[in-house]
């Protein structure tokens, strides 16, 4: 008995083991974690399908009315950089069906792709907690920004006539131009992506 | 045979906001059925070491002060009625309730109580976190009250009169807050008394507030561009025939119960009364088409107390520098008779910061009437209080805005601030504050209590700003309802230097020399009025009678036609017509006319008077 115990216990120092040589080698080649399902149901890479490009992911929800709100302001950046740029919207609720998106984004006239990130993985390789928040890769898949659009809102439901900063906008350019932005994180305002876990 | 009857129309010009009723209040919106108000959730006192849970500590807030808005249907963007609404999300609501953004509420705590106030206690705001902190637990379905079954539809009932606006409004998917103005054409074919009144944005979640206007003549039909399709802007100008002191406040916001006034206190509705919504509403990302509908509901028992609107205000004071981060505007005014103070409703754009209405008792003591630290416009509301407020003779009631023009106020439209002067643009500024209060009679000897506040109250803005043309206007008017005519048309040329082109006030001003039987001078206000309104049907029929007593009656036949193709249903313009063709011996259009005017009003003397008449002289022909 007493053995058996021993032997148990090895199993477990064994397994611990291996999971600290594989934690790397995981983080490494990130492609698995970086995941998300589009609206059929596929798994999709965002920041391997355009190899090469600039990748924007946009956090939203539907049912978060700052994220709303921003549809125009989200759409005129689209129109603006989308030729040299490749743009997804990410939905973090799992409870959010692929029906539901549909309608959404017809509603609010988004004609970009949209995926669901039902595993958060895509939320945790952006680092972002809130809707609408954004991440920017740059043509090596590195994170160069995330955090909010602009300075429109100020906290809930206080927010300037017209925003007076610019970070995604000035995020995209830096990227676009092969260099950091000068502002690299910030923080965003709206709806918690941890109350959805 | 003429005798141009008909009291000569005379105005009212402002009000940015006249009459209304309000559910004022931050509305409950529960129904009979299942009121989860009552026991207001306190701590769990017993046992701090319990974890709390949403069964038994948050579900009794959510439903009793969140759910009133955050139901399907309702303005709010998501619904807060289950468990797995408030937990996707907890972290917000903990967030906004500790900052206390929600639920929405302006005015500070103080010794005056409004109803249904709509805020949460220090505890409560604590239970959030605790909650999320302990795990955001469900809890025992025991301890769950029992879940708010709101009224779907209309909150009182089917209306007695449902009106549609005629022509939806294209509100754009983004940018500025938008102001619009939907006209609801003379919804009411007599005389009826209105009670209580829900307006039905369609959308809710678009229409952050709105205000019902009562135009009594009509005045604003010609804002629009087309008939039917409304016009933009914040703050509106209704004109008025006679003083209409009987005013009410018809103010709504989402989650709020039409407000039903108490037997007396209906609101009279004439025939050819326009009702005019004008709303408040945000951009929500998607362009959306905007049609509201109002339900009316009717009284037989008629208006028998008669409560009036006060509006303390200072815009002439309103130039803020741009930078400027604390602008004081005041005003104050004595009241000239006791009254009861029923509701107040402050009113600032985006620049406003911290507005007071406060009261001086004749004692010296002072209370504060409404004291809002941080004002925000889209939460802007009217607050009613939970018992009358008796303001005795001699006291100040009095209003201290404080203006911030800086960068530090996000809400500042302006980037980089710039000089804000008051008007009618959501950029302007205003300074308001209105009262409702009903004027008591020291005894039953006392004249009416009404006249004396208004006449107090017109004299103190002339005072307070002698180059301020509505003041001036409305002082003139009143002179001129009690019989002063001279002092009337004193006060009315004084509004016409002012504003020569004023088309009211020129009519007015002619219409008071008229009485005084000045008829050249009248006939020369009148043109202007027309010069500057030429489908002003006050003016046409007031020329046309002007040049009656000047016996020129082709040229009275002429302005009468016209009033007449302007107000097809006036019995007096086709009256005073037929008498004008009559004297010009056109008897038989003048027989038409005088029928049509019979035809409108069965009891016009004067109609009926001439037509015997003319019916003698018609023979002999």
């Amino acid at each position: 008995m007493r053995r058996g115990h021993l032997k148990f216990k090895l199993i477990v120092a064994v397994l611990a083991l291996s999971l600290a040589i594989l934690i790397p080698a995981y983080s490494w080649c990130r492609s698995s974690s970086e995941t998300a399902l589009d609206l059929s149901g596929k798994a999709v890479n965002p920041l391997k399908a355009a190899a090469g490009k600039v990748v924007i992911l946009i956090f939203v929800r539907t049912d978060c009315p700052i994220s709303n709100r921003y549809a125009p302001t989200i759409q005129r950046i689209i129109a603006e950089y989308s030729g040299k740029s490749v743009f997804w919207l990410v939905y973090p609720d799992k409870a959010e069906t692929p029906e539901a998106i549909r309608k959404h984004d017809g509603e609010y006239g988004y004609k970009i792709g949209a995926l669901r990130d039902t595993q958060h993985s895509l939320v945790k390789v952006s680092q972002v907690k809130i809707t609408p928040e954004v991440a920017v890769f740059d043509a090596s898949e590195r994170l160069v920004y995330h955090g909010r659009i602009d300075n429109w809102y100020v906290d809930f439901g206080r927010a300037r006539s017209a925003a007076t900063t610019h970070e995604l906008d000035d995020a995209i350019q830096a990227a676009l131009a092969g260099k950091l932005p000068s502002v690299r994180v910030t923080d965003a305002i709206g709806c918690y992506i941890s109350d959805l876990e | 045979m003429i005798r141009p009857s008909r009291s000569l129309p005379f105005c009212l010009v402002a009000l940015s906001l006249v009459t209304a009723a309000s559910s004022g209040s931050g509305g409950v919106a529960h129904s009979d059925a299942s009121p989860p108000s009552g026991q207001r959730p306190g701590p769990p006192s017993d046992n701090a070491e319990r974890p709390v849970t949403f069964d038994r500590d948050i579900a009794p807030i959510v439903f009793h002060d969140c759910a009133n808005c955050h139901h399907a249907g309702e303005a709010s963007p998501f619904t807060l009625l289950t468990y797995d609404d408030v937990k996707s999300h907890a972290r917000q609501i903990a967030a906004v309730v500790r900052k206390r953004q929600m639920p929405p509420w302006l005015p500070e705590e103080g010794e005056l109580k409004f109803a249904d106030e709509l805020r949460l206690t220090d505890r409560q705001i604590s239970l959030f976190q605790e909650w999320i902190d302990d795990g955001e637990k469900e809890g025992d379905a025991a301890d769950l009250p029992t879940r708010p079954n709101f009224v779907e539809g209309w909150q009182l009932g089917k209306p007695d009169l449902i009106l549609t606006a005629e022509k939806p409004y294209l509100l754009p998917a983004g940018g500025d807050d938008n102001y619009w103005n939907f006209i609801f054409r003379a919804p009411v074919d007599r005389v009826r008394w209105l009670k209580a009144m829900e307006i039905r944005a369609g959308d809710k979640k678009l229409i952050h507030h709105a205000n019902v206007l009562v135009d009594r003549t009509q005045s604003v039909r010609h804002l629009e561009k087309e008939a039917g399709a409304g016009f933009g802007g914040m703050e509106l100008e209704i004109e008025s025939e006679s003083f209409d002191p009987d005013s009410h406040f018809l103010f709504w916001k989402p989650g709020t119960v039409p407000y039903v006034e108490p037997d007396g206190m209906a609101l009279r509705l004439d025939k050819d009364t326009d009702l005019v919504l004008n709303t408040h509403m945000q951009p929500s990302g998607k362009a959306e088409k905007v049609q509201p509908t109002i339900g009316l509901y009717f009284t037989d028992v008629p208006a028998s107390i008669f409560p009036m609107l006060l509006q303390l205000e200072n815009d002439r004071a309103l130039d803020i520098p741009a930078g400027a981060k604390d602008f004081v505007v005041t005003d104050d005014f004595t009241l000239p008779v006791d009254v009861d103070l029923l509701a107040i409703y402050p009113h600032a754009h985006y620049l406003g910061k911290d507005l007071l209405g406060y009261a001086t008792l004749p004692d010296g003591s002072t209370k504060t009437l409404i004291h809002i630290p941080q004002w925000d416009l889209n939460w802007q509301a009217v607050f009613r209080y939970t018992a009358p407020v008796r303001l005795p003779k001699g006291t100040t009631v009095a209003m201290k805005y404080t203006y911030d023009n800086s960068e530090d106020n996000i809400a500042n439209p302006n980037h980089p601030p710039q000089r804000v002067m008051a008007g009618n643009r959501a950029r302007d500024e205003m300074a308001h504050l209105w009262l409702q209060v009903i004027p008591l009679k020291a005894s039953e000897s006392d004249p009416d209590p009404r006249k004396t506040l208004l006449e107090a109250f017109a004299r103190h803005r002339v005072a307070k700003n002698p180059a301020d043309f509505e003041a001036h206007y409305n002082l003139a008017a009143m002179l001129q309802a009690r019989g002063q005519l001279d002092d009337a048309i004193a006060e009315y040329s004084r509004a016409v230097e002012l504003h020569p082109n004023d088309a009211t006030a020129n009519n007015s001003l002619g219409g008071a020399l008229l009485a005084t039987g000045d008829s050249g001078e009248a006939i020369a206000h009148f043109n202007l009025a027309l010069k500057m309104r030429p489908d002003y049907f006050d003016a046409h029929y007031n020329l046309g009678n002007a040049l009656i007593a000047t016996n020129d009656f082709h040229g009275a036949i002429e302005q009468f036609r016209a009033a007449v193709r302007l107000h097809p249903d006036d019995a007096d313009a086709e009256a005073n017509l037929g008498g004008a063709l009559g004297e010009t011996g056109q008897y038989a259009e003048a027989k038409t006319h005088l029928e049509r005017a019979l035809e409108i009003n069965p009891n016009h003397v004067l109609a009926r008077e001439n037509l015997e008449q003319l019916k003698q002289l018609m023979p002999a022909k």
